[in-house]
């Protein structure tokens, strides 16, 4: 039988990590569902458990001037409902779902699970979200970005956890979010779509364009945002076969029980139009 | 008195929020151990060898061997083996139980069980037909030799029942008595084919209906292949078991709605249907089950709503190497009236008439023929029902309009019927329903084997009884049905229960009513056919059904021009059901059936992968939310047949039938292509909107 | 093994138990409430749900390490209380009780939804339920049940 520590403080957290080998849950919304074996008995996880989801010093939504704070074990509802956090991120929590759900799952959970069709992710992207990581003698700070390894694989050792998620502020005049489900809430996305924009003295300042479930990671690509900085409005419009042009060598999608991979190459064309015209 | 139809509080509501109403996985018994089915990993070969892993004192596999009695379920067409004995027809057809007292060590041998097998290549293409029919009317097909020819193909996905309580079972033995608790539409199929599994004899078997979470179909015949094997390890093992599917199985192995291909083809004469010659293809599965009665169903509602002279009518059931599929709520109509209700639509299009003047053109009336030359006997309403839909929906100013605008809104119309009760003769030589009423004191018990699966049969046939005896209904007892204690009413399906059964325990009830000061005593009825109803079941020829109950929806839709996702705005619904028994019942019938049917028309997908289910748990199967529902009008009409209960006729099926095909032609006139297929998924319509039709 | 206590329906109750343990599984066999019901197992369908600390989750997906020091309150607990009793009227008169197996769960986030929001819209009405699925009413008739309770209880949240 595997065993089940439970963390009542980072410190906690910390020492069991270092002493350890554990697979961290906070919620368990995702974790429990992927190691299930059968109703009425213990969860089948491979290895020791760590439970984290009762360590209140993590569960703190803070700003200072250039970024917010979001603890680890915050759960989706509490994320929801603060207004510090950037409405984007808030939409896509609200789409993603459902009340039962966001009460327990976190966001750091879902970042930890590294699924290429986490919905949250596609904005954090977006945001260039950073994190936390910390273990019993060091502190790392690193870009969501290059934490993600591939699909479910991500850069933590062993004795680290994440234990806050760092969203810089940033002022944008169009933010626009889209996930595209079987129906229409609660369920796993076909794909998502993530949008920014910052116009300053009517030229673009900066523009980002996040797709998720299209590829192993989620796809945002500097590279081409950096094309179209100082673009005037009028023109970044009517540039939309361009800068579908630009993506369609990244998007790469599959076809699967939810979907194909036509549709989702098309619609993610479609939402970069749809983006383009609410400027 | 009151109009029997004002509503009342259903019987059953407290128990039901409460949590207390018993489900079967919430029975506990002493001892009781736990089955856990071992199925095949392949879809079509032999079974070569199978290594058990070494059992632990007080675990048990049960198989075929096991089974004293015949190794078949009886269902319609008997040709499911309970477990297999080494052929292997479809992926995850059952072999044997593992049985135990602990999951978590069942669940550990469960994985160590070896199977060595000789693969074959399995068939999933439709071309072995294992049941055929063919029928005439009038001309036949040499009215297709002449005007012009239409001709278009039509199909039709899987549909999950997605009932939100798994099957299950659980068994004890009373000393030679097999006593089992299940969830079930059907508590006597179940009794019959364990009396055959187990060679028993009528009073060895028990069968008692659980508090059941939903069935739609799913529980007609499915159950029984649960409670033979279940019967059979009752009797080796003689201790309760426990047999409850989870999710992922309950929808890997369980019937589902048969897909279909339907090809049509019209000859026109003078702007109107002057031939039709229809194939019904359907995909059986693995064994034949309820295949041909669903067949006959579709084939026999291959007119549609309409009144159409020549047909020659034919259809196949494939059989193939994946899970069997079976009753699901509307029974073979749902497929057809998507199809023929699209073809009608795209006659007149390709006619360059108005679709809806078309259809009214052709609507059948009191007295036409029906498909099989039957008659429609009662008035049909369905001229009046439509003046209203378009009144209240806008139909014809909205579907104008929408054509010309670019948000892609639209709406559609579907005008369908069900035919009442078993098809053909089926009630008569059969079912034999029998009903009994007992009075003691100045209480009467309602003895029949109809289920309350949700639809209120608990309320409505307590009301029914204690309004006609003009006594509080705390005076009528119904309790789930005990096979030890209820005579065989026939199974709770085909929209019979109210109009077949209710009308039996009306006509006790009025017996009853006129011996009220005997005393106690018993009352017991037995169904007899009309007299009018003659149908000759092998040459399709006559009164299929006793009575029609019949609709109209109206289905307003808004397609996303960027995604091709449809969100439903509204629907208006007008049914002629005879009579309400219990008019908020019937809403809730009318709500959730629409939503079932709308949601097969455009929401719920699922296919197989070389006979593997590919959505195969609630978050692949998508079944709508609160959020993917909108507000739904329904207008009920009276029009009673002379044999229901208070002119009562049937209610379940008819609501689920107009969806797909309201649905889909909405999507149409919002998108201005033609919908050939359903579901019709945000993938197809960005299809059509490449490469459709106009 | 390890020793857990939280409150269950206003119960102060310890147990000896595997923390890998569903809360679903531990609420129906070793305390025998079976009000919520295991439709999915996968946080889908909302028929386990139950109030941790008066919000709505689902004890499928809930480890019982999860639940150490908590307030969870099942249907049965619930169905003692005043506001249950508005709840349950409300459904009865609105005809939101089908088959049933949803309607605990229904039940819970309908007084999880109100205790939040005591006056919801429609669209807030949906968002709340819609971790909760019903395969038999088509939900309209839940949802006016909803609005009924609100409507009723006034006050009471």
């Amino acid at each position: 039988m595997v065993k089940a520590f439970v963390a009542k403080s980072l410190d906690d957290c910390l020492n069991i990590l270092n002493q350890e080998n554990v697979k961290i849950v906070a919620g368990g919304t995702d974790m429990l569902i992927q190691n299930r074996t059968h109703s009425g008995i213990a969860i089948g996880f491979k290895t020791d458990v760590l439970y984290v989801s009762l360590v209140d010093e993590l569960k703190h939504i803070t700003e200072d001037k250039s970024n917010i704070y979001i603890g680890a074990t915050c759960s989706l509802e509490q994320i929801l409902e603060n207004n510090l956090v950037p409405k984007i991120l808030r939409d896509s929590i609200l789409e993603m779902a459902s009340p039962a759900i966001r009460h327990t799952a976190t966001l750091a959970g879902n970042i930890g699970n590294a699924s290429p069709a986490g919905d949250s992710l596609v904005c954090l992207y977006l945001l260039d979200a950073k994190l936390e990581i910390k273990s019993i003698n060091s502190t790392r700070y690193q870009l969501l970005k290059d934490f993600i390894l591939g699909v479910r694989k991500i850069d933590l050792a062993k004795n680290e956890m994440i234990t806050k998620i760092i969203i810089p502020k940033i002022n944008f005049d169009l933010v626009y979010f889209r996930k595209v489900g079987p129906r229409l809430s609660d369920a796993i996305s076909k794909l998502s779509f993530a949008g920014a924009l910052r116009m300053e003295n009517n030229l673009v300042k900066d523009i980002r364009f996040a797709f998720g479930a299209v590829n192993i990671f989620v796809v945002r690509r500097r590279e081409i945002e950096e094309k179209l900085i100082g673009i005037d409005k009028k023109t970044i419009k009517d540039m939309s076969d361009e800068i579908i042009g630009y993506y369609s060598e990244f998007i790469k999608p599959i076809d699967d029980q939810r979907s194909n991979k036509l549709y989702r190459k098309e619609v993610c064309s479609n939402l970069i139009k749809e983006f383009l015209e609410k400027i | 008195m009151r109009d029997i139809s004002t509503s009342i509080n259903k019987v059953d509501n407290d128990e039901k929020t409460s949590g207390k109403a018993i489900y079967v996985a919430d029975i506990k018994l002493d001892n009781m151990l736990y089955a856990f089915t071992v199925r095949s990993k392949i879809a079509k070969g032999k079974i070569i060898k199978i290594d058990y892993p070494e059992l632990p004192l007080g675990y048990y596999i049960v198989d075929y061997k096991d089974i004293p009695g015949k190794n078949i379920v009886k269902v319609i067409f008997d040709d499911m083996p309970i477990f297999t004995e080494g052929d292997i027809t479809y992926l995850y057809e059952p072999i044997a139980l593992l049985i135990g007292p602990d999951k978590a060590v069942l669940s550990k041998l469960f994985a160590e069980v070896k199977i060595e097998y000789k693969e074959e290549e399995p068939v999933f293409a439709w071309k072995d037909s294992v049941i055929h029919y063919h029928f005439d009317k009038g001309l036949g097909k040499s009215a297709l030799e002449e005007g012009k020819i239409i001709e278009y193909v039509y199909q039709t996905g899987y549909q999950e029942q997605a009932y939100i309580e798994p099957q299950g079972f659980i068994g004890y033995l009373e000393t030679d008595k097999t006593t089992l608790i299940g969830s079930i539409q059907c508590p006597y199929y179940v009794k019959n084919a364990v009396i055959q599994a187990l060679g028993a004899k009528d009073d060895e078997v028990r069968v008692i209906q659980a508090a059941v979470g939903g069935a739609f179909g799913g529980k007609e015949e499915f159950p029984s292949l649960m409670a033979c094997q279940l019967a059979v390890a009752l009797k080796k093992i003689k201790q309760p078991i426990q047999l409850v599917y989870e999710r992922e199985e309950d929808m890997l192995v369980t019937t589902k709605r048969h897909p279909s291909r339907i090809n049509f083809k019209a000859s026109i004469k003078d702007n109107k249907i002057n031939g039709l010659s229809v194939h019904v293809g359907i995909d059986g599965g693995a064994t034949i089950g309820l295949s041909g009665v669903v067949l006959s169903r579709a084939l026999i509602a291959c007119t549609g709503a309409y009144a159409i002279d020549n047909l020659d009518v034919s259809g196949d059931v494939y059989k193939t190497n994946t899970v069997p599929n079976g009753a699901f709520r509307g029974f073979g109509a749902p497929q057809m009236f998507f199809a023929i209700e699209m073809f009608v639509e795209h006659i007149a299009m390709e006619l360059g008439l108005d679709p809806l003047e078309f259809s009214k053109s052709i609507l059948a009336k009191q007295g036409d023929y029906t498909s099989t030359m039957g008659v429609f006997r009662d008035p049909v309403l369905m001229p009046e029902m439509i003046e209203k839909a378009l009144e209240v929906s806008d139909y014809n100013n909205k579907k104008t309009m929408f054509k010309k605008q670019q948000n892609l809104k639209g709406v559609g119309m579907s005008l369908f019927f069900h035919g009442c009760g078993f098809t053909g003769s089926g009630e008569k030589n059969i079912i034999k329903a029998k009903v009994r009423l007992k009075k003691q004191f100045d209480k009467v018990e309602i003895l029949i084997a109809a289920v309350d699966m949700g639809q209120g049969v608990k309320t409505t046939f307590r009301k029914l009884v204690a309004h006609i005896l003009e006594i509080d209904i705390d005076k009528v007892i119904f309790n789930n049905p005990d096979t030890d204690f209820v005579p065989d009413s026939g199974p709770t399906v085909a929209s019979r229960t109210m109009m077949i059964v209710g009308g039996l325990v009306a006509r006790a009830t009025k017996e009853v009513k006129d011996r009220w000061n005997e005393g106690s005593f018993v009352v017991e009825k037995q169904y007899e056919q009309p007299d009018y109803i003659k149908y000759d079941e092998s040459n399709f020829k006559g009164d299929a059904y006793p009575a029609y109950s019949w609709g109209v929806n109206v289905v307003e839709v808004e397609v996303d021009r960027f995604t091709y996702q449809v969100k439903v705005n509204k629907t208006w619904a007008f049914y002629d059901i005879g009579k309400a028994i219990d008019e908020r019942i019937v809403i809730g019938q009318a709500d959730g059936g629409l939503a079932q049917g709308l949601a097969y028309g455009y929401l719920e997908v699922m296919n197989h992968d070389k006979g593997k289910i590919m959505q195969k748990n609630m978050t692949d199967y998508i079944i709508p939310t609160a959020m993917d529902m909108c507000s739904m009008e329904t207008y009920l009409y009276e029009n009673p047949y002379a044999y229901g209960p208070y002119g009562a006729k049937g209610v379940g099926e008819l609501s689920l039938i107009g969806g797909a095909p309201a649905v889909a032609k909405a999507i149409e006139n919002a998108i201005g292509k033609k919908v050939f297929k359903i579901p019709v998924t945000p993938e197809y319509i960005m299809e059509l909107m490449k490469n459709g039709k106009d | 093994m390890a020793k857990i206590k939280f409150t269950l329906n206003n119960e102060v109750v310890e147990i000896d138990k595997d923390l890998n343990m569903r809360l679903l599984d531990v609420l129906r066999n070793d305390f025998n409430l079976t009000g919520p019901k295991e439709g999915c197992g996968e946080g889908e369908c909302g028929a386990c749900a139950v109030l941790l600390n008066h919000e709505i989750v689902n004890s499928c997906c809930t480890p019982l390490a999860n639940v150490m020091d908590k307030e969870i309150i099942t249907i049965e607990g619930f169905s003692i209380t005043e506001r249950y009793r508005i709840i349950k009227e409300a459904f009865a008169k609105t005809g939101g009780v089908q088959c049933g197996f949803c309607t605990p769960g229904m039940i819970i986030a309908t007084e999880s939804l109100l205790n939040k929001n005591p006056h919801p819209n429609d669209f807030e009405i949906k968002i709340g339920l819609s971790g909760n699925l019903c395969r038999c009413t088509g939900y309209n008739l839940i949802i006016e049940a909803v609005k009924e309770a609100a409507k009723a209880g006034e006050g009471l949240w």
